[in-house]
Order: structure tokens, then C-alpha cells, then sequence
């Protein structure tokens, strides 16, 4: 623990049910926190009883493992390290698109990733988006794939397709990592022969990498280890003949020779499943005596299933295996940090905390990040879990906790405060600990009711921020609760503000109406955030609306005539237009790569050469909207006009209000450009206050949209839905029932699996899963995640169309007149 | 004047523009009419009975085309004694109407005020008042008939009813009390509380401590059933719903002949004000705005007010600005939630049009408890406020300092109109007797600046913290810093219409 070189902080991550939770078991087992015969069965990690049932991880959950590398192997660790002994922090991660975030926040406080593949189902939507997530946080991965024992059972392969299938899924691993190559991260592609793959079985408990079976095979062959690895994958042939090496797949005389890894690696596992699932007694025995493997009397006695585990787990135990291929090929903090500092730092790369974390120095100034929150057993209080980047951390002093608004040398959002207890997080369990030194993960008590989901410990006063966790989901379906008796009023706030802080997605907040509105990335976790809520968090029962979905207000065309909006005084006149930005910049907005806070001529200018702005107009934004932040523009575009400057923060304040409510539903407005073309204003600085404009500047802004032909944009998730062939009728009656476009459809080679991509508006998304499970005998399994806004065909301001109904019903929702406000509400004749 | 419309109108539209004022009263003009409906007799027996010498008479907008027949009839039949009583009329009062207008009648030195038309009856502070609420027709047989109709297709039965009536109803009503009465089961407790004509101003004393008596009322309040409203929708059945939220609310329209069910709407304000409190919640700047000049207590309860709001350790600014518009309130950017003091017809203001939240002085209440109180009551009267925060305050006395109240002072708060922490701004230290900065508070209020002409920050005034955040903080000297401009041509004309307007596009 005190040695960062022999840490290694890591994440599980993959699609649902490649089986993360089951392999992390064999590696916990290893660490004999669970006994190894009931590793696979038992998911450890897996702590809420929700979890056991359903059978999904919903959480994500660290555990800490000591583990003791060979001594010969340590040679093989390309990193500086301290001995033979490691410290492994790992982390479970869900699978479920619905639960990306814990995804997200586990990658921030690790350094490398174990990407778990099932290896019949190949790589899916999810191990895409986990692996893109891990790549942009630089974190290096390394591959399992999983479930070789259904492919030898189930799908009865041959060792050349199964080689192939293999080849195929490292293949598509590859081109998803070279897609999001980071040049600091260097090449991080995965090879067998370089040991960064493992093969193996979770549920049985066994895996291996090339290593294993080089290191048996060098001394055998007399070869290097190193060399005997490269041999051993790829298109390497071994002609048992003349006891030669070749390249091609036939010898000399043309008779097809046996590849490399079909021969040593897949043949001895083939022949024990052979021989133990055919029950072929006499000869399981010499082959376990050649394999080095003992049993004992009572494992002896057993037969099929249960005989092969055994054997099979004393044969490659997984533990073993991948803690090795771990602790050789992830970095360790102090390596990792060194790369990472630029992604994870907002402050200038040579302060002194920049250094800290760079150096991953303990005796640095502290630098930490809570990436989330823990339950405890003490109902209302959490754990502030994350990562020491630099310095210690240690109960006692008071150190400065910086939410995410903190800006340096500003006192918002700044607490100074010491931390009560620090402790390891195990699992189900915790372990105190006095101090605990950069490169861990760890568990603060006492300071969660300073930070709401995340945020930035320091001990340095002119230390900036960590980044903020971009978040690949978003909380695009809500639905209002309510409680049953009012008096149980306040104990929903509390259990509402508790739900906010044990899920690093969700949102709660109360809309106009004075509804309470609890937001999740999609149906599944809003159910289990509803069932925390209701259960655990409040406490209280608690009424529930159907699920909606919110939109987004947006125009199609420059406004046809210049909007003119006169100030309640007629003396200040505002002349402006709308019209559209393109969807690529308000992309570049929403992920925070066009930023309100860059500098404006910097902006400018990515603004011209990515997105063919005229620089002047660029350089004369005066704000994002919604929250400042949001993908709308107010852009000054006048020329010459006395006191502009006066008002400017007057329209500001009037752009983020217009903007927050939009004028058709008063949904967010997104992808609008406000051009204020004019501008009168009265002489004496009295008449052209914050009272005139403000309300004259909003008036101007909705009149701008309705001449622009405004137009509504509905979320749309991607659906991935694996299937066998029978059920593709089924899935596609659903879809167009439910507006649903498909754009692909793939059979998994090797497999009689389909894939079927489509895209879905989230709000036909509701009741999906069942209908879809009941139109194909359950044989369908769908995965949804947001995907994009999608524009709606349409206009509301159109009577009687279908857009125009939706925004009526919003309206009503909302508890506002059913009809869109007029033009000549806003709109102001000379 | 054709050259005088470049640059203004002839002022010409505004005596032609037309004022969306809706016409009341009587349909016809004949004296006896006006005799009945006014109740001439009443009043001028009201003015020689209390031997008052200057009377001022307040009109709504809405009947002040009926001012001058009635001024003329109180002076015809004043008689003898219209010799020494001088009438004026008032008009386009400062607050709302329904309001007793009470420094306007001051200002004609007045000894006595007849309040026409609508009246919120809120408790006055100086002057006698003769309320004049003009006698609307109402078919009691049918309101009766259609009341009782209501009620026996509820669900459950009633125990005890309120009876509330509009006050142009207020005629009728004790007839229609007397007929609900006796259509009603025996079961059911009927009350009614008469309006009074004529209203003396409250002591002075009886400000100081609110009386023993009036908490009581106020509990007894909210044991009703359900209420019934006699009378069109207004106002005042608004905030009927919202103050006997637990009750069942019938309301009568007699102009349409027509009773139903209100309590259904109920729910939906009560939760809007619910979550403008929550915004409340999260300013940390408040605005007092004083909405009324007449409703007793007024003072008190803006000073309570000031009270609590820096106990809390919130910054407020006290502005009287009139009746209220966007326009106004947003000319005070800083604050982030406004109080309103008013009358209680006035006080529920829906802020849709408004960018910062108006709240009421019992949800200000709410909203600075630490813990969020909904239960559904809800207060608009003055004196209720002040007694129920006063016997707060009692028992927290007696419950003493628990040891429950030292929770950590710079903890954040969660939000619920954005889902986050907040940090809360405080203003004015904890224990403002020690701290010697707040001893000469007046000047923390301002900003310095330096000899450099940057501003220093008084890290206590929320204005200048404000300011600090402006792009635009005034005129600034840049030496040396700007190239020296061409003079230009600048713009001709006045505000009104500029040589260089634009036309329409």
C-alpha cells in the first residue's frame, strides 16, 4: 500500500451478463476473502439483495486484494516495481446500459481495465461504450474472454473455429481501441502473444493466458518465455515431424499442419472436456498426473460437471491467471499518473498539486476524488469513496473539499473540514485504516454531507478542480412521485436528496408545477432508483406517474422577418433573429469541447475552422443558455449601437430564462443561435435598466423562435437486441408498432445469433422489454441507451398536427394554457 | 400638429387609449337604482352618526364612472349637514383596490373613508371605514337549492360547514343562511360570520399582542368540513381553496346560476406555491415589498420579517414599488426571491411573468425552517402569522438550546429546484451583537473603491458582490487604453421615435 509501483487500481468492466461479477468472484477467491469452491456461484460483489435477485449488478463495488506474484514473472512487469508483492484495488462494475454511470465513476479511480467478453456473444453496444470511456480516461485495458466452457458445451466448436472466434472478437476489440487511440496512452492494443488476453470461464473458475502455457512449454522446448508466447498464437504451425517451426499451414509434403495454439494451448483442454464430460474414467487420471494436477479423495468421486470445474480450476486456476496478467500489464498509479495528470487535472500542469499527482508523491500536497457515494449501514450517511492522487489522507487535519462549482480562489462551494475515519472498502465489508498514501482507492466517513455525488479533497489552497465525470447516459425519462399522506412530506426531500447521492445519474428535483420529478437513464434504473426511494431512502409510500419524457425546443429556419420586441416603456426596442446551429456544434457544446468558460478568441477561432462560423460573430457570443452552459447562443451582431454593453447582462439573464423555458412546452431549448441584429435604447440610463430589458430581451427571443418555424427534438436511444434467427419477425412487428427504425442486422459469425440495431424514441421505450420478450418467447434481449435527439417531423405552431398535440398535452402537464402563446404576444409592431 | 408626431405623438392616444377596465354596477342609471345598490341612506346615516367632517370615497376603477351621481346624492341627502362635511372622491389607488387606500385619504386630511365596490375587509390601522360593496342580485332560492343539490352528492356527510360570501352578496346572505339551515340535515353545523359595515380601526394596544381570542378563531378554522362560496370566481375564492385546503370548497356563481365542486383545483395551486417555496428556499437575497399601506400590523410584520430573514442569515432590501409588474421588480437583478406584504387578495402572486419568485409571508416562514413543512395549511393573515411565530418562538424558549440546533452552520443544502447542493451565501454573522463590523452596518452595505478605481469587496453586502459579477459595472475611466475615437454624427429626436428608427423589416 505504500509502494504505488505494487498497487494496481483496476475496473471490471463489459457488457451485461458477460459474466464480470462471476470472474471477479475467481479473483476475490484467490485473495481467500471466499472459498474458491464457491467462487462463480457466489458473486460477492454483488452486496444488495435486489442484486442477487435479478441477477444483475446494479452497483459497483470495490474490493481491496493483496496478491503475491512469482519471482521469476516480476521480470516480465515492464514497469518499475518494489518486490513481488501487490496491492490490487478492483472494482465491479454493472453491466447494464442503465447504469453506465457507475461505470464512469469506477473508471475515474482506476488505472486499467479488465474487459470481460463472453466469447459467443462477441463484443456488443456496451463493451463498446465502457471500452470507449476507459480509453478517454486513459485507462489501459486487457481482455478475458469469457465462457469458453459453453462454446466447447454448448456450441461443440472445433479447435480451429474456436481459435477463429477468438481472433475475431480480439480483432473487433482492436479497431474499437485503435478508433479512440490517445497518443499519451501509447499502443494499447491487445495480443495474446503479449499476454494482455486471457481465455477462460468465470463460472467455472478457470482462465489462462499464453504465459501459463509458455512458461510449461519453455522448459519443455528449451525456449525463451517471451518467444515461446509469440509462438503460440497467430498463424504459428509446429510439425510434430521435424520438430520445426513454420508459418504456413502445411508442410513441406502439403499435409495441413495444426496451428500452434490449436496443438498446445486448446488441445489439452478439449481432451479433459473430452474425457470428463464423456466419462471416459481411465482417462482422466494419466492426463491430470501429465498436467500436474492432484485431487483429493473426495473431488475424486466426482462426475460431469463437477469432476470438470475441479479439474479444470486446479488446472488454470482463473485467480491466478489474471491477477498475473493484472499485475504485468496494467499500470501501476505511479506509471499511470504520469499520462493521466493532463485528462484528470483542470488546474495549470505545473502547480504544485499537477506535480503531486503526477508523481503520485505521499508526501505531496493531498489531492483526492470522491468519484461517488456508498451507503453505509447508518441510515443517511455514505462513504465518500475515491481516489488519493496525491499526498495522504488521514483522519484529523482539516482539508478543503471543493464541489464541483468551486472556483479557485472563490469560497463557493468550499468546505473546510477533516475527515472522521478513513477505511478500505471490502466488498460487503469495510476495513478501517490510519492513513492511507496515493495510488489507493479508499472510503472517507464524515465528510459526505459536504458533497452531493463527486468532488475535489485538497489540502493545497490553489488547487483547482478535478475534471468532471462526463457521464455516457443521461437521465432522459422521469416521472413524478408523491407521497400518500403529506405529513410524510419531509421525509421524501430527505430520501430524495439520499437517492441523489447514491447514484451518480440520477437526478431529482421539483418542477414548476411542484411536482417532484426523479430522472434515470431509462426504465430499469429508474425502477430501482424508485424501489431505493420508496424502501430504503425515504421510507415512506410513495405515488408514482407514468414515466415522460422531456424534449427539446429548437428551430428549423432563420426566422422569416426580424423579431422587434419594445420594452414596457416603448423606449428600448430589441431587433433579433433565430435560426438554427447545426447539430455537430451542439454536440461539441454538450460534451464540453465548445465551452462557455474557454477563451473567447480561442473559441473563436475553433468555431471558424471547425464549424464555419465568421470569426467576428464568434468572438461576439455573449452567452450559452440554458445554466450558461447549454447548447444555445446569443450572439451579438450589431454594428455601432450606443450603451450595448449596459444591457448585455440584462439579455444574458433574459437568454437563460428564455432558453430554460422554451416557448412552445417551456422545455429546454436546444440548438438555437439568437442574433441580435439592433438594438434602441432610451438616452438615460434609468429607462434602459434590468427592469425594461429583461422581460423586452425574453419577448424578443420566443417572438425570434416562433417566426423560425420551431420544431421539437425527442430522445432517441440506440437499441442493440441479440437474438436467434426465429425471433427477428418478432422483434421487427414490435419496432414499427413503436416507430422504431432498424439500420443493421448482423448474424455473429460462428454463431446462430443475430444482432439487430434500431433506433427507438424513448418515449415508445416504456413497456419495450416485455412486449418484446412476449413477441419472441423471451429468446430477445434488448439493451438501450441514448443515443441522439432526434428532430420531430413537423412544427408545433401547425394546427391540428400530431407535434402540436404533443405540445398541447405537455402544455396541460404543465398546467398552463393548452394553446402556444401567439406571435403577437411577443412580437411588437414598429 | 403633423411635424410634432416625427418626433412624439399629439398625446392624443393616451386620452383615446382604452383601458381594459370591466364595467360594474347597476345596468341602468336611474337615481333609485343607484340608491339601492349604493345604499346612499346607510352610508349618510353612517356620516352624521359618527359626526364626520372631511369623508373621502374610495372607487375602484371599475365603478369610478358611477362617482359623481353618488357624490352628488350623498350631498343631496346629507342635507343640513352637507354644509359642514367636505366628500372626495379617490381614485387609481397605490396598492390593490380592494384595499382601504388610507394615506390617500390622508392626504385630503380625512376623518372617515366609504370604500366602494370589492373589498378584501383586511383589518385597517387609522380611520373609521363605511364599506359599500354594492348590492348584486342573487335568486337565494336557486343558490339554496343548487348548494344543497352539491352537497348531497358528496360522498360523506358534512359535520360542519363555513358559509362564505362575496361581498356583493353580502345582502343575501343572512336569507341564505336561514334557507341552508333548514334544507340541512341537523346533523350539520352551519356557520356564518356577517360581514361588517362599518369598520373602526384597531387600537394601537391591541397591535402589540395579538389577541388570545383571534388564535382561537383561527384554530377553530380549520376544523370545517367544507366551505361554500357564494359568488363568481375571484380572487378571494382563490385563496378560500387555498387556506382550507382540507376542506371540500362548493362555490355558487350567481351570475350563471351555478354551484360545483372547487376543491379539485386545490391541489394543483397549493402544490405551484409549494414549489415557488422551494425556490424561496434557495435565494439567499430577499426583497420585502410593501404592498400595503393600510392592513394593520403591517409594520410589524415587515419588521418580523426583517427578523427572521437575518437570523437566517439572509441579506434583505425593503422596496415599495407600487402596484406590481415584471418591469419593476427586474430592475432589482440582486434579489433572488421577493416577500410580498399586501393584503391578503393581493398577496398570492402568480409569477409566471416575473423572473424571480414572490412569496407570501407565511411560506417565507416555511421556507426558512430547516426542515420543509407542507401540510397543506396555509395562512394569509397577518396577525395568524405573527401569534403562531410568536408562540414559536415562546417554546423555543422554553425547550431551550437542546443541543439539537449546533448542526454544522456552513453545511450545504440540497436543493430541490436543481437537484444539487447549494451553498448558501450568508450574510451578517451569526451572533450580530459581537461582531463589530455589523455595529456600523449601514456602511457595510457599501462598496469602496480604491485609489486604483478597482472595487474592494465588503465581503458582506450582496450588492456589491453583485455588482462584481456585472460585465458592465458603470462608467470606468480606461486611460490610455482606448484609441481616441472621430466624432460622429449621433442620433436625432427624443426616446420616443429617433430620426435614424427603424421601419418594419
Amino acid at each position: 500500500m505504500d509502494k504505488p509501483t505494487n498497487i494496481r487500481n483496476m475496473s471490471v468492466i463489459a457488457h451485461v451478463d458477460h459474466g464480470k461479477s462471476t470472474l471477479t468472484d475467481s479473483l476475490v477467491s484467490k485473495a481467500g476473502i471466499i472459498a474458491s469452491n464457491k467462487a462463480g456461484d457466489m458473486r460477492f460483489t454483488d452486496t444488495r439483495d435486489d442484486e442477487k435477485e435479478r441477477g444483475i449488478t446494479i452497483k459497483s463495488t470495490a474490493i481491496s486484494m493483496y496478491f503475491q506474484v512469482d519471482k521469476d514473472d516480476v521480470s516480465s512487469i515492464k514497469q518499475k516495481t518494489d518486490g513481488n508483492e501487490f496491492l490490487i484495488n478492483l472494482i465491479d462494475s454493472p453491466g447494464h446500459v442503465d447504469f453506465s454511470s457507475e461505470v464512469t465513476a469506477a473508471l475515474r479511480v482506476t488505472d486499467g481495465a479488465l474487459v470481460v467478453v463472453d466469447c459467443v456473444e462477441g463484443v456488443c453496444v456496451q463493451t463498446e461504450t465502457v471500452l470507449r470511456q476507459a480509453l478517454t480516461e486513459r485507462i489501459k485495458p486487457v481482455v478475458v474472454i469469457n465462457k469458453v466452457d459453453r462454446a466447447l458445451l454448448e456450441l461443440q466448436v472445433t479447435k480451429e473455429d474456436l481459435f477463429q472466434s477468438f481472433a475475431r472478437t480480439i480483432e473487433s476489440v482492436n479497431v474499437i481501441i485503435s478508433t479512440y487511440h490517445d497518443e499519451a496512452l501509447g499502443d494499447v492494443q491487445i495480443y495474446p502473444d503479449k499476454g494482455t488476453v486471457a481465455f477462460g470461464s468465470g463460472l467455472h473458475g478457470w482462465a489462462f493466458t499464453l504465459r501459463q502455457f509458455a512458461n510449461r512449454y519453455s522448459k519443455k522446448f528449451g525456449v525463451d518465455k517471451e518467444k515461446m508466447m509469440a509462438k503460440l498464437w497467430g498463424d504459428n504451425f509446429f510439425n510434430p515431424a521435424t520438430r520445426k517451426w513454420s508459418s504456413k499451414s502445411n508442410d513441406a509434403d502439403g499435409k495441413p499442419l495444426e496451428r500452434a495454439f490449436n496443438m498446445f494451448v486448446l488441445d489439452p483442454i478439449f481432451k479433459i472436456f473430452d474425457a470428463v464430460m464423456n466419462f471416459k474414467k481411465d482417462a482422466i487420471d494419466p492426463m491430470l498426473e501429465k498436467l500436474d494436477v492432484k485431487l483429493t479423495q473426495e473431488e475424486r468421486a466426482l462426475e460431469g460437471k463437477a469432476l470438470l470445474k475441479v479439474v479444470m480450476r486446479k488446472f488454470l486456476p482463473a485467480g491466478d491467471s489474471l491477477l498475473e496478467m493484472i499485475v504485468i500489464n496494467l499500470p501501476s498509479p505511479a506509471t499511470a499518473q504520469r499520462y493521466r495528470v493532463e485528462t484528470l487535472y483542470e488546474g495549470p500542469m505545473d502547480d504544485e498539486s499537477a506535480i503531486g499527482i503526477r508523481n503520485c508523491d505521499p508526501a505531496g500536497p493531498l489531492v483526492l476524488y470522491i468519484s461517488k457515494m456508498v451507503p453505509t449501514s447508518d441510515k443517511g450517511r455514505f462513504y465518500a469513496f475515491g481516489r488519493i492522487f496525491s499526498g495522504t489522507v488521514r483522519a484529523g487535519p482539516k482539508i478543503r473539499i471543493q464541489g464541483p462549482n468551486y472556483i479557485p480562489g472563490k469560497k463557493d462551494d468550499l468546505f473546510v473540514k477533516s475527515v472522521q475515519r478513513t477505511v478500505l472498502m471490502m466488498g460487503r465489508y469495510v476495513e478501517p485504516i490510519e492513513d492511507c498514501p496515493a495510488g489507493n482507492i479508499i472510503g472517507l466517513v464524515g465528510i459526505d454531507q459536504f458533497l452531493l455525488k463527486s468532488g475535489t479533497l485538497t489540502s493545497s489552497e490553489t488547487a483547482h478542480n478535478m475534471k468532471v465525470m462526463r457521464f455516457s447516459v443521461s437521465p432522459v425519462v422521469q416521472v413524478a412521485v408523491e407521497v400518500k399522506n403529506a405529513a410524510d412530506l419531509p421525509k421524501l426531500v430527505e430520501g430524495l436528496k439520499r437517492l441523489s447521492k447514491s447514484d451518480p445519474c440520477v437526478q431529482a428535483w421539483i418542477s414548476e408545477s411542484g411536482e417532484h420529478i426523479v430522472a434515470g437513464a431509462g426504465e430499469l434504473h429508474l425502477e430501482i432508483c424508485l424501489k431505493d426511494l420508496e424502501e430504503d431512502h425515504a421510507g415512506v409510500p410513495l405515488k408514482k406517474s407514468p414515466p415522460v419524457v422531456p424534449y427539446r425546443e429548437t428551430v428549423k429556419t432563420e426566422s422569416s422577418i426580424v423579431a422587434l420586441s419594445k420594452s414596457q416603456n416603448k423606449h428600448n426596442r430589441l431587433y433579433v433573429k433565430a435560426m438554427p446551429i447545426e447539430e455537430e456544434l451542439s454536440l461539441a457544446i454538450e460534451a464540453g469541447k465548445v465551452n462557455s468558460r474557454d477563451d473567447y478568441k480561442i473559441r473563436a477561432r475553433q468555431l471558424a475552422d471547425d464549424f464555419g462560423w465568421d470569426v467576428t460573430d464568434a468572438r461576439k457570443i455573449w452567452c450559452f443558455g440554458p445554466d450558461t452552459t447549454g447548447p444555445n447562443l446569443l450572439v451579438d451582431v450589431t454594428k455601432g449601437v450606443q450603451y450595448l454593453n449596459e444591457i448585455k447582462d440584462s439579455c444574458v439573464a433574459a437568454f437563460q430564462w428564455a432558453t430554460k423555458e422554451g416557448v412552445c412546452a417551456e422545455e429546454n431549448m436546444r440548438g438555437v443561435r439568437i442574433n441580435i441584429l439592433d438594438v434602441t435604447l432610451h438616452t438615460d440610463a434609468i429607462h434602459r435598466g434590468g427592469g425594461q430589458i429583461i422581460p423586452t430581451c425574453r419577448r424578443a427571443c420566443y417572438a425570434a423562435c416562433l417566426l423560425a418555424t420551431p420544431g421539437l427534438q425527442e430522445p432517441v436511444y440506440l437499441v442493440e437486441i441479440q437474438c436467434p434467427e426465429n425471433a427477428i419477425g418478432g422483434i421487427y412487428s414490435v419496432l414499427n408498432k413503436r416507430r422504431g427504425q432498424v439500420f443493421s442486422e448482423e448474424q455473429r459469425p460462428g454463431t446462430p445469433m443475430f444482432t439487430v440495431k434500431a433506433y427507438l424514441p424513448v418515449m415508445e421505450s416504456f413497456g419495450f422489454n416485455g412486449e418484446l420478450r412476449a413477441a419472441t418467447s423471451g429468446q430477445a434481449f434488448p439493451q438501450m441507451i441514448l443515443d441522439h435527439w432526434e428532430l420531430m417531423a413537423g412544427t408545433p405552431t401547425e394546427k391540428g398536427s400530431k407535434i402540436e398535440e404533443l405540445v398541447r398535452n405537455v402544455r396541460i402537464r404543465k398546467g398552463l394554457k393548452p394553446d402556444i402563446p401567439a406571435l403577437d404576444t411577443y412580437y411588437d409592431k414598429l | 400638429m403633423a411635424e410634432a408626431s416625427v418626433f412624439s405623438t399629439s398625446g392624443e392616444d393616451a386620452i383615446t387609449r382604452t383601458l381594459d377596465v370591466h364595467e360594474e354596477g347597476p345596468s341602468n342609471h336611474s337615481e333609485r337604482d343607484l340608491l339601492a345598490y349604493y345604499e346612499i341612506g346607510r352610508t349618510v346615516d353612517e356620516i352624521v352618526k359618527g359626526g364626520y367632517k372631511r369623508v373621502a370615497l374610495q372607487f375602484p376603477d371599475e365603478l369610478l364612472h358611477d362617482s359623481v351621481p353618488i357624490y352628488r346624492l350623498l350631498r343631496a341627502k346629507l342635507g343640513a349637514a352637507a354644509q359642514s362635511t367636505e366628500l372626495y372622491v379617490l381614485a387609481d389607488t397605490s396598492y390593490g383596490s380592494c384595499c382601504v387606500d388610507e394615506v390617500a385619504a390622508q392626504h385630503v386630511d380625512a376623518d372617515a373613508m366609504v370604500h366602494y365596490g370589492h373589498a378584501c375587509m383586511s383589518q385597517t390601522s387609522r380611520l373609521p371605514v363605511i364599506y359599500v360593496f354594492g348590492r348584486k342580485d342573487i335568486d337565494t332560492d336557486e343558490c339554496v337549492r343548487q348548494i344543497s343539490e352539491c352537497l348531497s352528492a358528496a360522498e360523506r356527510q358534512h359535520e360542519t360547514i363555513l358559509l362564505k360570501v362575496d361581498v356583493a352578496y353580502a345582502h343575501a346572505a343572512d336569507r341564505i343562511v336561514s334557507e341552508l339551515r333548514s334544507s340541512l340535515s341537523a346533523r350539520t353545523r352551519l356557520e356564518f360570520k356577517s360581514l361588517p359595515l362599518k369598520v373602526e380601526p384597531e387600537r394601537a394596544d391591541s397591535v402589540q399582542k395579538p389577541a388570545a381570542d383571534e388564535t382561537g378563531d383561527a384554530v377553530s378554522q380549520t376544523h370545517y368540513d367544507a366551505v361554500l362560496y357564494v359568488g363568481g370566481e375571484s380572487l378571494a375564492l382563490t385563496n378560500l381553496l387555498m387556506t382550507h385546503a382540507s376542506a371540500e370548497v362548493y362555490s355558487y356563481d350567481p351570475s350563471t346560476s351555478t354551484a360545483r365542486v372547487e376543491s379539485v383545483k386545490t391541489n394543483k395551486l397549493l402544490m405551484r406555491r409549494y414549489a415557488i417555496v422551494q425556490r424561496a428556499r434557495d435565494a439567499d437575497v430577499f426583497g420585502i415589498l410593501v404592498g400595503t399601506l393600510g392592513v394593520a400590523s403591517y409594520l410589524p410584520l415587515i419588521s418580523h420579517i426583517r427578523m427572521a430573514l437575518k437570523r437566517a442569515q439572509k441579506k434583505s432590501y425593503t422596496i415599495s414599488v407600487g402596484k406590481l409588474n415584471p418591469a419593476k421588480l427586474a430592475n432589482f437583478l440582486e434579489i433572488e426571491c421577493f416577500v410580498i406584504v399586501a393584503c391578503p387578495e393581493n398577496s398570492v402572486v402568480e409569477a409566471k411573468e416575473f423572473l424571480r419568485p414572490i412569496v407570501t409571508p407565511y411560506e417565507l416562514e416555511i421556507a426558512l425552517q430547516s426542515e420543509p413543512e407542507w401540510t397543506g395549511k396555509y395562512v394569509l393573515d397577518f396577525k395568524e402569522i405573527l401569534s403562531s411565530s410568536q408562540q414559536q418562538k415562546q417554546q423555543d424558549v422554553q425547550s431551550g438550546e437542546d443541543g439539537t440546533e449546533p448542526e454544522d452552520t456552513d453545511q450545504p443544502i440540497f436543493s430541490l429546484v436543481t437537484g444539487k447542493y447549494r451553498h448558501a451565501k450568508r450574510y451578517g454573522g451569526p451572533d450580530t451583537t459581537t461582531s463589530p463590523t455589523d455595529s456600523s452596518s449601514p456602511s457595510s452595505a457599501l462598496t469602496l473603491r480604491n485609489q486604483d478605481t478597482a472595487l474592494s469587496v465588503l465581503s458582506d453586502s450582496a450588492s456589491a458582490q453583485f455588482l462584481q459579477n456585472r460585465t458592465f459595472r458603470g462608467l470606468e475611466t480606461r486611460l490610455g487604453e482606448d484609441a481616441p475615437s472621430v466624432l460622429e454624427q449621433g442620433r436625432s429626436g427624443i426616446a420616443r421615435g429617433y430620426g435614424d428608427d427603424h421601419r418594419p423589416v
